[in-house]
C-alpha cells in the first residue's frame, strides 16, 4: 500500500457541485460547467505516493494544483473521491480528528513563507509543536533542531521581517519540520525566491530528503524545477491530471501536445540521462561490417558512463572523441552505447506528441531502465 | 403618494415598551448608573491637582516624560478653568460608554468578519446608527432611562458603536489569508485562529477603532448634556446659549484637552499592546537620538508604584478633610432634609427663578436638586415624574406644545410673572424707528432683514404670518432664521459697530440690561396678547410637597426684581448662579420669609 492514495478525487466551486461531478463522470468538459456558473478546479484526480518519494504536481496558474494539494490535507473538502494516508480516510474524518492528523501527520511549505509576523524565527518555527500541546522546554529544543537543519542556527531571536526571503522560507521550512509529519505539502514553495537561491533551496531539500526521506508533494509551476525534484511528476491541464510518470517519461514521452509544448523549454541535457538515451550493445558490436567485442567498445569508448549521469556530462567525452561511449551497470558490464548522433538528436528532436520518433525508438530502452 | 403613518407606529412602539418593559429599562438604568457613579466617585475623589498628577504619570508610562509634563499642563489648566468636576464627569461618561461600547463592538466585529451575512445584516444598522441624529433618540432615552447621564450614555454608545464593529471587523478580515490557511495547516482550532493569530495581526486596526470609539464618544458629550448627562457638555451647551463666549471657549479647550488625553494615550496604548507596535516603537527610539530624557518612560511597575501613591495620598486627603458638604438649614426645618429636584433650560428668568428658589428651599430644609436640560427632555421628566418643578412654562402659546402632549402628567402651579411680551428691537441709536410701522421704506437702511432666532419657535411664526402682513413689510423684509445665539451674537456685533439692526427679542430678556434697546411699539397689536411665565410641576407635586405647593402658588415677581436678579446672576458668572442667587437674597432681606411663609419663621 502506497503511502498517500488519492483516488477519483473532485473538486467543484459553485452551486450544486454534486450535479457538477455528475455530468463530469458523464463526460462533460469543464467549458460546459463554466457556463452555468460553477468551477471546476480538480476533475478526477487519481494518483500514489510513495513514502520517501518526492512527488511534483507541475501546471500552469489556474490548472488547479493547488486546490488539489489543499484537498490532501483537508484545507478543502473535496466534492467527491477520497484521500487515504496510511490508509486512513482523511475525507472521512471529523473536523476534530482532521485538525490532529494535520498537527502531528502533515505539514505545510507555503509560497511566500506565511511566517507569523508577531512571532520570533523560534515561535514561528515551534508553532506546529505549539498547536500540538508541546510543553515550552521540549517544543523550543525541537524547534531549535530544526532550525539548524535548515541553516538558520543563531537566527532564534530574530523576527521574520529581518530574514532574506529565502531565509524566511528557511523557517517555512523549519516549521514544517518540526513537527516530524511524515507527509510533506510544499505549495510553490520555491516560487516566490531569486533563481539562485531558489537553486540553493532545491539542493538542500534534496539534500534534507535524503537524511530525512519524508513524504514530499511538491507543487510547482516551473518544468525544470519539477524534473530536478520530482521522483514522479504529474502534470495538471484544466483541473485535470494529463500525465504521471518520471522526469524522463515526460520528457521523452509527452502524453500529449500540451505536454509537449510543455517541455519545450527544459534543458534536456540536464534531465535526460545516458540511460535513457543509449542503444543496445548490440549495435556498436557491429559496426561497418566489422565484429567486435564489449571489451573493444570499452576500451573504444573516451568515457564509460552509468545510466543515471546526465546527457550534459557526455560534452566533454564527445569533443575528444567519435567513438559511442559506453554505458555500464555496478558490476562494470556493457549495458549500451551513446553515439554523437544520437545524442544530438535526443537534444535537438523536439517531440511533438507520442508519435515522436524518438520516443518511438527509445521506449525500449526506457522500460528496461526503469 | 400615500401618507405612511411610522411616526405614529414608533410613538405607540415607545409607550407600549414604557408601559410592559419599564423593569428591563429600570434595571438596565441602575446598571449604568452604578457603573457611571463609581467611576466618577473614583475619578473626581482625588484632588484635581493629584488626579492631574496620576493622569501624568500614566501618560509619562505610556508616552514619555515630555507627555506627562504636557498632560499635568493641561488638567492643571482645566482645573483653573473651574472645570475640573465637569471634567471629570465628562471622562467617567467618556470612559464608561467607550467601554459598553467596546464590549458590544468588538465580538460584533469578529462575528461580521467571519459571516458574510452577519456583515451585511450589521452593515445599514450601523449606518442607521452613525447618522441618526442623536436627538431623535434622545428623547426615548429620557422616557426610558430618565434624566441624567443615562440617556446620554446611550446616545453616545449608539453613536460611537460603529467605527469600533467596522475596524475590528476590516482589522479581522485584512489579515494576509495565507496566515489565516498556515494557521489551520497546523491543525489551529478556530478559537485559536482567532486568538494566536487573526487577534494579534489584527489589533492595530483594532485599536484605531477604540481611538475612534472614544473619539465620536467625546465629540458626544455636548448633545448629552442637553438631556442632562452633566460635565463639560452641559457647560459648553450652557455657554452657547446664554452667549458666554469666554466660557464656552472655556469649556471648548477642556474638551479639547481631555480629546488629546485620550487621542494619545489610546494610540500609545494601541502600541503597547500589539507586538507588532512595540516592535515598531523599539525601532524608533533606538533610531532617534538627543533629548533622550524627554522619551524616558518608567517601567510598568514604576509607573504602577507612582499612581498607587498618589492615589493613596489622595485617600489620605480625602479621610482627613472629612465631608464638610453638610449644609444646616437656616431657617425653620419645613423639608426635613427631603429631597426636591428642579430642572430648568438655559434661559435667563429660568435660571434665575430656579436658583432662587433652590436657596430658598434649602433655607426651609429641602435638599434641593438641580438641573439643566433642553426644554424637550425636562417636560418629558416631568411628566414621567423624574423632575419635581420646573419655573419657566410660556404659557399659554410658547410651551403649548408640550402642555397639550403631558397636560394629564403635569400640574399647573400658576403664574409667577407676567405678562411677557415679543417684539422687534432697534438699537436706541437707530433714530426714528420707533414703532413697527416706522419700519416701513426703511429697508434699505437695515439691508432688508430682520434677525430672527428658530424657525420653529412660536413667535417666527407669529412673525411671518401676521406682523410681517399687517405692517406690510412683506417683501421689503426678509425674516432670518437661525438661532437665539446667533441673532444675540449678531446684535452684539451690530452694537459694536453701531450699525442698524432689527431683531426679534422678548420680555423679560437680559438684553435690555445689557444694551440699550427699543421695543417697537405694536398699536395694531399684531403680536397678540402677552404669555405669563408659570410654574409647572410634576403630577403628584401636589401631594409629595404641600408646602412648596402652596408657596410657588402664591409665587409672584416683579420685572424690576426679575431683572435686578438676572443681572446680579449675570455678573456673578458662570458656575456661580446659587451663590449670586443668594446675593441677591441677601440684598433683598425678609424675602424668603415672604416668599415661603412658614410657623416660626418671621423672627
Amino acid at each position: 500500500m502506497s503511502r498517500l492514495h488519492v483516488e477519483h478525487l473532485y473538486k467543484v466551486f459553485g452551486r450544486r457541485p454534486e450535479a457538477a461531478v455528475k455530468r463530469l463522470e458523464s463526460g462533460a468538459d469543464r467549458d460546459e460547467l463554466r457556463a452555468d456558473g460553477t468551477t471546476a478546479a480538480v476533475i478526477d484526480a487519481s494518483f500514489d505516493v510513495e513514502a520517501g518519494q518526492i512527488f511534483v504536481v507541475m501546471g500552469l496558474s489556474g490548472s488547479g494544483k493547488s486546490t488539489l494539494l489543499r484537498m490532501l490535507n483537508g484545507l478543502l473538502e473535496p466534492t467527491a473521491g477520497r484521500v487515504l494516508f496510511d490508509g486512513q480516510d482523511l475525507t472521512a474524518l471529523p473536523p476534530a480528528e482532521l485538525r490532529s492528523v494535520r498537527s502531528r501527520k502533515i505539514s505545510m511549505v507555503f509560497q511566500h513563507f506565511a511566517l507569523f509576523p508577531h512571532r520570533s524565527v523560534l515561535e514561528n518555527a515551534a508553532y506546529g509543536l505549539e498547536v500540538q500541546g508541546v510543553p515550552r522546554a521540549e517544543r523550543e529544543r525541537r524547534a531549535t533542531e530544526a532550525l539548524e537543519l535548515t541553516g538558520l542556527k543563531g537566527w532564534e531571536t530574530s523576527w521574520p521581517d529581518e530574514l532574506s526571503g529565502g531565509m524566511q522560507q528557511r523557517v517555512g521550512l523549519a516549521r514544517a519540520l518540526a513537527t516530524d509529519a511524515d507527509l510533506l505539502l510544499m505549495d510553490e514553495s520555491f516560487s516566490a525566491l531569486d533563481p539562485l537561491i531558489r537553486r540553493d533551496m532545491q539542493d538542500q531539500l534534496l539534500e534534507l530528503q535524503t537524511r530525512l526521506k519524508k513524504t514530499i508533494v511538491f507543487i510547482t509551476h516551473d518544468l525544470n524545477e519539477a524534473m530536478r525534484l520530482g521522483d514522479r511528476i504529474a502534470v495538471m491541464r484544466d483541473g485535470r491530471i494529463v500525465q504521471n510518470g518520471t522526469a524522463e517519461d515526460i520528457l521523452v514521452r509527452p502524453a500529449n501536445d500540451y505536454v509537449a509544448s510543455f517541455i519545450q523549454d527544459v534543458d534536456r541535457s540536464r534531465v535526460l540521462t545516458a540511460g535513457s538515451i543509449m542503444d543496445e550493445p548490440g549495435s556498436a558490436l557491429a559496426v561497418d561490417g566489422t565484429a567486435r567485442t564489449a571489451q573493444d567498445v570499452l576500451d573504444a569508448a573516451p568515457a564509460t558512463v552509468d545510466a543515471d549521469t546526465p546527457v550534459a556530462e557526455l560534452f566533454t567525452p564527445f569533443s575528444h572523441s567519435g567513438d559511442a561511449v559506453a554505458v555500464t551497470d555496478a558490476d562494470g558490464t556493457l549495458t549500451g552505447v551513446v553515439t554523437r548522433d544520437r545524442m544530438l538528436a535526443a537534444l535537438g528532436d523536439q517531440p511533438r506528441g507520442p508519435e515522436a520518433p524518438l520516443a518511438k525508438e527509445s521506449e525500449r530502452e526506457v522500460t528496461a531502465d526503469a | 403618494m400615500p401618507r405612511i403613518n411610522l411616526g405614529d407606529g414608533v410613538e405607540s412602539a415607545v409607550d407600549w415598551l414604557q408601559n410592559h418593559l419599564g423593569w428591563l429599562f429600570d434595571f438596565i438604568n441602575t446598571v449604568l448608573t452604578g457603573m457611571y457613579d463609581g467611576v466618577e466617585t473614583v475619578l473626581g475623589a482625588p484632588h484635581a491637582l493629584l488626579m492631574a498628577g496620576i493622569l501624568a504619570v500614566v501618560a509619562c508610562w505610556l508616552r514619555g516624560l515630555l507627555a506627562g509634563v504636557c498632560t499635568f499642563a493641561g488638567m492643571a489648566l482645566i482645573d483653573s478653568f473651574g472645570l475640573w468636576d465637569e471634567a471629570m464627569a465628562t471622562l467617567s461618561l467618556v470612559l464608561v460608554a467607550s467601554v459598553i461600547t467596546l464590549l458590544a463592538a468588538v465580538p460584533l466585529g469578529i462575528w461580521a468578519a467571519r459571516s458574510r451575512t452577519v456583515s451585511g445584516v450589521l452593515r445599514p444598522v450601523l449606518d442607521v446608527m452613525q447618522t441618526m441624529p442623536a436627538f431623535v433618540y434622545l428623547i426615548p432615552g429620557v422616557m426610558f432611562f430618565s434624566i441624567g447621564p443615562i440617556p446620554g450614555l446611550i446616545a453616545t454608545i449608539v453613536f460611537s458603536m460603529p467605527p469600533g464593529v467596522r475596524m475590528t471587523e476590516l482589522g479581522i478580515r485584512q489579515v494576509d489569508g495565507e496566515l489565516v490557511e498556515a494557521a489551520r495547516a497546523f491543525g489551529t482550532t478556530p478559537r485559536d485562529t482567532l486568538t494566536r493569530v487573526q487577534l494579534p495581526l489584527a489589533l492595530p486596526t483594532i485599536m484605531a477603532g477604540v481611538n475612534q470609539v472614544i473619539m465620536l464618544a467625546l465629540s458626544m458629550v455636548v448633545i448629552a448634556g442637553m438631556a442632562g448627562a452633566g460635565g463639560l457638555g452641559e457647560s459648553v451647551y450652557a455657554a452657547v446659549t446664554q452667549v458666554q463666549i469666554g466660557g464656552g471657549v472655556e469649556s471648548g479647550l477642556a474638551v479639547v484637552v481631555l480629546a488629546m488625553y485620550l487621542d494619545r494615550m489610546t494610540g500609545a496604548l494601541g502600541q503597547r499592546v500589539s507586538p507588532i507596535g512595540r516592535r515598531a516603537a523599539a525601532k524608533a527610539a533606538a533610531s532617534v537620538r538627543g533629548l533622550a530624557f524627554l522619551r524616558y518612560r518608567p517601567g510598568a511597575a514604576v509607573a504602577t508604584v507612582g499612581v498607587v501613591v498618589l492615589a493613596l495620598v489622595a485617600g489620605g486627603m480625602n479621610l482627613t478633610h472629612g465631608d464638610d458638604r453638610e449644609t444646616t438649614a437656616s431657617g425653620p426645618n419645613v423639608g426635613q432634609g427631603k429631597q426636591i429636584k428642579l430642572g430648568y433650560f438655559p434661559w435667563d428668568e429660568a435660571v434665575a427663578s430656579t436658583y432662587l428658589w433652590q436657596n430658598i428651599l434649602e433655607d426651609r430644609g429641602y435638599k434641593p436638586t438641580v438641573q439643566q436640560l433642553d426644554p424637550g427632555p425636562l417636560y418629558t421628566a416631568l411628566a414621567q415624574g423624574q423632575m419635581d418643578v420646573q419655573f419657566d412654562s410660556w404659557l399659554p402659546t410658547t410651551h403649548k406644545q408640550y402642555m397639550d402632549r403631558y397636560r394629564d402628567k403635569l400640574t399647573d402651579l400658576g403664574a409667577w410673572y407676567g405678562p411677557t411680551s415679543l417684539e422687534l428691537a432697534v438699537p436706541e441709536y437707530v433714530k426714528g424707528v420707533d414703532s413697527l410701522e416706522d419700519l416701513k421704506g426703511k429697508g434699505g437702511q437695515f439691508g432688508g432683514k430682520i434677525v430672527g432666532i428658530e424657525s420653529s419657535a412660536g413667535m417666527m411664526g407669529t412673525l411671518n404670518d401676521k406682523v410681517m402682513g399687517e405692517y406690510g413689510l412683506d417683501g421689503e423684509y426678509k425674516v432670518l432664521s437661525s438661532s437665539t445665539s446667533s441673532m444675540l451674537a449678531g446684535l452684539d456685533r451690530a452694537y459694536k459697530k453701531q450699525e442698524p439692526i432689527v431683531t426679534t427679542l422678548w420680555s423679560p430678556h437680559w438684553a435690555y440690561g445689557k444694551y440699550k434697546l427699543k421695543k417697537l411699539k405694536d398699536p395694531k397689536g399684531a403680536w397678540g396678547k402677552g404669555e405669563e411665565i408659570h410654574a409647572v410641576a410634576k403630577k403628584d407635586f401636589g401631594s409629595d410637597f404641600p408646602d412648596v405647593t402652596r408657596w410657588l402658588k402664591k409665587f409672584k415677581m416683579s420685572e424690576k426684581d426679575l431683572a435686578s436678579l438676572e443681572v446680579e446672576i449675570q455678573n456673578g458668572g458662570k458656575g456661580k448662579e446659587k451663590e449670586s442667587a443668594r446675593r441677591w437674597m441677601d440684598k433683598n432681606p425678609g424675602l424668603v420669609d415672604k416668599l415661603a411663609p412658614a410657623a416660626g419663621a418671621a423672627s
